[in-house]
């Protein structure tokens, strides 16, 4: 730790222009349409590296690498296909009785491939890039898909549907995605409610920005995410900001059993924040706002809940 | 003049730490303002106390192990905080307090073991022994937190260590009261080391023949420069570069005795961690940056202007 | 009247941790206020050790030692440091530092903990570097100097500390025939015309035999003789303890000690 300490004053110019520099990937880009396939009762995809996975018959052993796929999965009729998982895929309940294989952020390779997929899908990210390129390498499959937003969702609801042969269930969820990001605006909730800041973590300040799936949410809800303007998914802000953007509501996520007010809004400098003062908190809990998934309406409804719950 | 110079630069980060930052506060407001109040002047004070607090310690302990490249994080106490914040999160104790005490108490777990280890065989804290084993202590408490934080669940544990690169998000009025109840003391004896420090600098038999006692010089020193750096670890995370370099800097002008080179580290510290943070809170503004990163940028050019000023001399 | 005993070290033997042997034994020093002593003998013969003993550095296993009448472990190093001045062997300067500073670390066992620098110690450091005849350096760098000025310098610091005592532990090692005489000079100076008390230890027998007053000589931790220089180097107690043949030849009222040839290169 102390090494590290030192070397961001070398490496600090590096990293601050590294941090800066940082911007969300392209949304706009429309996805290319799935080149025909190559052998009959073969699939064939793009994935979001860019990458062709081309299979011979639909996949039927699945390892699933990602919670929110897993969940699409099941929610596409896959789950009897499903013979992988990560130890966060804790949704649906039917889930947790298939192998685990990892926690996946550093994929294990070996038992990944113990359980012999035809398939393997895996979120975006550099590491599972490296990853996908290692099991190409080893003769499995596999694809690797967006998931920071609702509207990767429904591209990945195509694609994983292509790939396992559920075209027409894929097709309907991803129709039932677009409805919801295309609906009319719901009406606002009542305006005591409306500004909502979604803190992570409180030293250094952490809160969601506008490029997540929370802000998505927030959204959808007809609520102001008050750190919008922030690009990246999640930034730190000092603590005046926050005082002096005035959310109505904190919002913080927890796991279940969670106290309905976080410890450290106890802290004397968080006072100064008028929602903390006045202990307006939305607890928002489980792995229903972790990721974007086929849930996406009832985390809505559920945020919708919660911050009509604040005193 | 210099320390005039200093005096005014130290008032200058001061005065802009309390004005500046990235929620807007037009000057009118400046006294009445809540944010100002209750968030940026006990911010800016304890980035006095923390940076003054790490730079005396780092001066003391380049005093004590004879050697220019010794720090505050030097005898593996950022090790022992990071260890015991990620302790504190991963078995869930709760409180506002948590993570500071935890990081403190770490922090003096891993002193009294470099100490412990500091006496093995009669060296009776031997500077290289020290060394040694404060690099030992630090490496075996970062390898056992990296374990932790590998096995156990990401998100939470991921943020501590954002939190242990070192930021005054935690500050408010009664972390500076409790910095003010603590600091003085350690201070002082560190302050009062300072001319037994010079005759420590010709050797330690000759510092004897002197007529200093240097076992509890040793000691003294140790201690002090130790309890220092805990709290401000506790307090604020680690924040590297302000106990190197600032006593260099400081000697540059004022020279080796440590007489005047405490008390200008003290303030020089200081006045490094108030401007640096409050580059941390605006250069990104919304977003804030890590202020060790800052330390480090801000620090790096003074320095090197310091250094071609004395080598021209 | 006898003038007044400064040091005095009876019978002491020390033991160093996990050593083999004792590295002294029964050896005794005693000094008096002008006198001018000279602790000789060959590499490793407990030179170094029976002066950290005298002086209370190290715990002896046998016999006593005392500074002015008092057990010297019984004094603390700050009252110590007014009464004895020591030149180590060995110093480090890791920073760079004038002459003038160096030489008013001197003054640290007579200044208080938070007080400044009074004008009395400043007199105090001029007045050492006057006796050490450095006066033209004062403003000087110390890695700027020559090994004997800088040896001049470090006697100037331990002179200011206006000690009773003072200690050279080979001063002169590495200095040439000027420096070396120069320093032994002055050595004898401050002893004649100020009264200190001195103890030497040196590998120049000859200079010694020509300054000293008295003569200990050490050969594995023992006291072989003790005495005027001319009643213990004779050839036959230098070639005993050196190993090595010598004629004596008188200098000036000092035996001179002359190394034989060994006769092995056949001449």
């Amino acid at each position: 730790m102390r090494r590290w300490a030192h070397r961001t004053h070398l490496a600090g110019l590096f990293l601050a222009a590294a941090a800066l520099a940082c911007q969300p990937t392209d949304r706009a880009t429309p996805p290319p349409p799935p080149p025909p396939p190559t052998s009959p009762g073969g699939v064939a995809v793009t994935d979001d590296a860019g990458r062709r996975v081309t299979l011979s018959a639909p996949a039927r052993r699945i390892v699933s690498l990602s919670p929110a796929v897993t969940e699409l999965l099941f929610a596409l009729g896959a789950g009897d296909w499903v013979v992988g998982r990560t130890t966060w895929c804790d949704y649906p309940p039917a889930a947790r009785a298939v192998p685990s294989v990892g926690d996946g952020l550093n994929p294990n390779l070996e038992a990944v491939a113990a359980r012999r997929p035809d398939l393997v899908i895996l979120y975006r990210s550099a590491l599972n890039e490296t990853a996908a390129q290692q099991l190409a390498r080893l003769g499995i499959a596999a694809a690797v898909v967006r998931q920071d937003r609702l509207e990767d969702l429904a591209r990945a609801a195509g694609l994983v549907a292509t790939l396992t042969g559920r075209g027409a269930a894929g097709a309907s969820l991803a129709r039932g995605i677009d409805s919801l990001l295309h609906a009319p605006a719901p009406p606002a909730p009542a305006a005591a409610r409306r500004r909502v800041a979604f803190v992570v973590w409180d030293n250094p300040p952490m809160v969601i920005g506008g490029g997540s799936y929370l802000d998505e949410l927030a959204t959808l809800a007809g609520t102001e995410n008050m750190f919008h303007d922030i690009p990246a998914a999640s930034a730190t802000v000092s603590l005046e900001t926050i005082a002096a953007r005035d959310p109505d509501v904190i919002a913080v996520l927890a796991d279940s059993g969670a106290p309905a007010v976080p410890a450290w809004a106890a802290r004397r400098e968080w006072q100064v924040v008028r929602a903390v003062r006045e202990r307006r908190f939305a607890v928002l809990g489980g792995s229903l706002f972790a990721r974007p998934s086929p849930r996406a309406p009832q985390a809505v409804a559920a945020l919708r809940r919660a911050l009509a719950a604040t005193r | 003049m210099r320390w005039l110079g200093l005096g005014v630069a130290a008032a200058a980060a001061f005065v802009l730490a309390v004005v500046v930052g990235p929620a807007h506060v037009p000057l009118a407001n400046l006294m009445t303002s809540d944010i100002v109040r209750s968030l940026r002047l006990p911010r800016a004070i304890l980035a006095f106390l923390v940076g003054g607090a790490l730079a005396l310690s780092g001066a003391s302990l380049q005093a004590l192990v004879r050697n220019p490249l010794a720090d505050p994080f030097l005898l593996g106490l950022s090790g022992g905080a990071g260890l015991g914040a990620v302790l504190a999160i991963a078995l869930r104790i709760g409180g506002p307090w948590a993570l500071p005490l935890a990081a403190f108490a770490g922090a003096l777990v891993a002193m009294g073991l470099v100490y412990r280890l500091g006496l093995v065989g009669g060296s009776a804290l031997d500077p290289r022994v020290l060394i040694l084993a404060g690099v030992a202590v630090g490496a075996f408490a970062s390898a056992v937190t990296t374990a932790i934080v590998s096995l156990s669940e990401a998100t939470q544990l991921r943020n501590a260590f954002l939190w242990l690169w070192g930021g005054l998000s935690g500050a408010s009025w009664d972390t500076v009261l409790v910095a003010c109840v603590y600091f003085p003391l350690p201070v002082l004896v560190l302050l009062a080391a300072a001319r037994p420090l010079d005759v420590l600098a010709l050797g330690e038999e000759p510092a004897r023949h002197l007529g200093a006692d240097v076992e509890p010089l040793k000691r003294r020193v140790y201690l002090a420069a130790s309890l220092l750096t805990a709290a401000a670890v506790a307090v604020s995370g680690v924040i590297g570069f302000v106990g190197l370099v600032v006593p260099h800097a400081m000697r540059a002008l004022w020279g080796h005795q440590h007489r005047p080179l405490l008390p200008a580290a003290f303030l020089g510290g200081g006045t490094l961690l108030a401007l640096s943070d409050t580059v941390a809170r605006t250069f990104v503004a919304p977003r804030e940056l890590p202020v060790g990163i800052v330390t480090a940028l801000v620090g790096v050019p003074v320095f090197a202007l310091l250094l071609r000023r004395w080598t021209a001399s | 009247m006898d003038r007044e005993l400064i040091l005095d070290a009876r019978d002491v033997a020390y033991r160093y941790p996990g050593a083999v042997r004792d590295a002294l034994a029964g050896v005794s020093l005693a000094l008096r206020a002008g006198a001018f002593h000279a602790v000789l003998g060959p590499n490793g013969s407990g030179k170094t050790t029976l002066v950290r003993v005298a002086l209370g550095l190290l715990s002896p296993r046998a016999g006593t030692a005392a500074i002015l009448g008092r057990a010297a472990a019984a004094w603390s190093r700050r009252d110590l440091a007014r009464i004895v001045g020591v030149v180590a062997q060995r110093e480090e300067n890791p920073f760079p530092q004038r002459v003038r500073e160096t030489v008013l670390l001197g003054r640290f066992a007579h200044l208080s903990l938070w007080a400044g620098e009074r004008p009395e110690d400043h007199e105090a450091v001029s007045r050492a570097l006057e006796r050490c005849d450095v006066v033209p350096l004062a403003d000087r760098w110390l890695w700027t100097l020559s090994g004997g000025e800088y040896q001049r310098v470090r006697l100037a610091r331990a002179l200011a500390q206006e000690p009773r005592l003072l200690v050279l532990d080979e001063p002169t090692a590495s200095l040439d025939i000027r420096h070396e005489m120069e320093l032994f000079e002055l050595v004898r100076a401050l002893a004649d015309r100020h009264g200190l008390a001195v103890v030497l230890i040196t590998h120049h027998v000859n200079l010694a035999a020509r300054f000293a007053d008295q003569v200990l000589l050490l050969a594995e931790g023992r006291a072989v003789a003790r005495g005027s220089p001319a009643a213990v180097l004779t050839a036959e107690t230098v070639r005993r303890v050196f190993g090595w043949p010598v004629a004596i030849a008188p200098f000036e009222g000092a035996p001179q000690m002359i190394p034989l040839r060994s006769g092995k290169d056949g001449v």
